[in-house]
């Protein structure tokens, strides 16, 4: 298997839960997946998650400081078709909400050589959203239209290179045109009622990895670094402008025959987008005034922002289960469990992020 | 004369090429470096913490709410985002 390049699938099923609890919004996501593997080449998987998420926080988008519960339904399909050296896929995945329903078409393609030892995948995909407004009738639902479009174009490139029995290296550059309604409809802003932001983006990043394994200590490493900026390619001052780095770590470390422990440290910096507002020291604010631009935002996420996640996380291979009745059923399996507490520098405040699951062949 | 002789110059001179261009090509490839890694010294590759595409669910559920609470995205696969988390 080489990693991070062109894996298949095999005939398994995962059920995985998460839990997201910030001060004022919490979200539950169970998952199940399934894969199996088919004759001529071919692999299939599908999954479905519901999300169930629960906020009180103005911040977050809603007008009124009011709990509510939004439910959110993903259904994704994956068929997959793999040659000697070569493995394409055609991805779809369809996710519905109350006030937002989704369609994503994704097609890759990746193929191995040099000896197996490097890979080069290319994917490029369209999502096809569509944005609900409650209590509100913004300027982009003409004809009669209850919803407002907005568009994603994205498409990316990635190397892989294995460079000696213990090491191995990736490069990834990806971009995402966006177009359409790119806010959210409940946010508001000073002066201008709710928020008002450009109909374009252009989002850019380029990342590195790089892997390296101690086998006489059981140890993995694993760097990543990114860079990531963003500008409206349609008008001449940039309202975006967000630049940000992101630096994670990762340590691996075999306990024992039958468990593992992954350390995780992840940092994040990004400056504030042009036509981001501090409300709290600036209440007054017009962020693009002097250029005579009518855009304005308070989400919290364009603004200078640092973040933090440290997490532990253990995967156990039950094989220990095997001697005992009823749950042999789960020693070809593998559980798991992470905790991860993520530190935010703005009014979201700070989170804990629970996983767990399960996986196990059929 | 030399016009009745011009594309039979043409297809010899081509092939020449060809001939040339295929025996730099061969001689490339003999000299190309042998690869890093031969197959019986893969036993540590495909372990966990060897592999980028280790954890495809819980890599979805990261970028799903990383993306709702940081200004960028991508580098890692495909976006996140196609719901109304904004």
């Amino acid at each position: 298997m080489l990693g991070g390049g062109i894996t298949r699938a095999e005939d398994r099923v995962t059920i995985r839960g998460a839990y997201y609890r910030e001060p004022s919004t919490r979200v539950i996501q169970p998952v199940v997946e399934i894969s199996k593997d088919l004759p001529d080449g071919f692999d299939v998987d599908a999954r479905y998650l519901v999300d169930t998420i629960t906020s009180a926080s103005a911040a977050a988008g809603t007008a009124v400081d009011s709990i509510f519960t939004e439910v959110r339904n993903e259904v994704g399909l994956r068929v997959g078709k793999n040659w000697e050296r070569t493995r394409a896929t055609l991805a779809y995945k369809y996710s519905a909400e109350s006030d937002y329903w989704s369609h994503t078409f994704v097609g890759s393609l990746a193929r191995r050589f040099w000896g197996d030892t490097a890979t080069v995948a290319a994917s490029g995909g369209v999502s096809l959203d569509a944005v609900g407004f409650r209590a509100r009738t913004p300027p982009c639902l003409v004809g009669g239209s209850a919803s407002c479009p907005l568009d994603v174009v994205f498409g990316g490139l990635a190397y892989t290179q294995v460079l000696s029995p213990v090491a191995i290296a990736q490069i990834n550059l990806d971009s995402a045109y966006l177009s359409g309604f790119l806010g959210n409809p409940y946010r508001t802003a000073p002066g201008t009622g709710y928020e008002v932001l450009p109909d374009g983006r252009l989002r850019s990043a380029v990342s590195v990895r790089a892997a390296y394994y101690f086998p006489r200590a059981e140890t993995g490493v694993q760097f990543q670094y990114r860079i990531y900026w963003d500008f409206d390619p349609g008008s001449g001052p940039n309202p975006w402008g967000i630049s940000a780095h992101t630096f994670e770590g990762r340590v691996y470390r075999r306990l024992t025959r039958d468990l593992e422990v992954r350390l995780l440290y992840r940092q994040y910096f990004q400056n504030h987008a042009g036509l981001w507002c501090d409300v709290v020291s600036n209440p007054g604010c017009s962020a693009m005034d002097d250029l005579n631009l009518p855009y304005m935002t308070t989400d919290p996420k364009l603004g200078p922002l640092r973040t933090e996640y440290p997490e532990v996380k253990l995967s156990w291979d039950a094989e220990a289960l095997r001697p005992y009745r009823f749950f042999r059923w789960f020693a070809a399996g593998a559980f798991e469990i992470s905790y991860g507490r993520y530190y935010q520098n703005d009014s979201f405040g700070n989170a804990h992020v629970l996983q767990t699951g399960y996986s196990m062949p059929y | 004369m030399i016009k009745t002789h011009m594309p039979y110059l043409r297809f010899r001179l081509c092939l020449l090429l060809f001939a040339v261009a295929a025996a730099v090509g061969s001689a490339g490839c003999a000299h190309a470096p042998s690869p890093p890694v031969q197959p019986w010294q893969r036993e540590h590759l495909a372990k966990r913490a060897l592999r980028f595409d280790a954890d495809p669910l819980e890599d979805h559920f990261r970028q799903h709410w990383l993306g709702a609470r940081e200004g960028a995205d991508l580098g890692f696969g495909q976006p996140g985002g196609g719901c109304g988390c904004n």
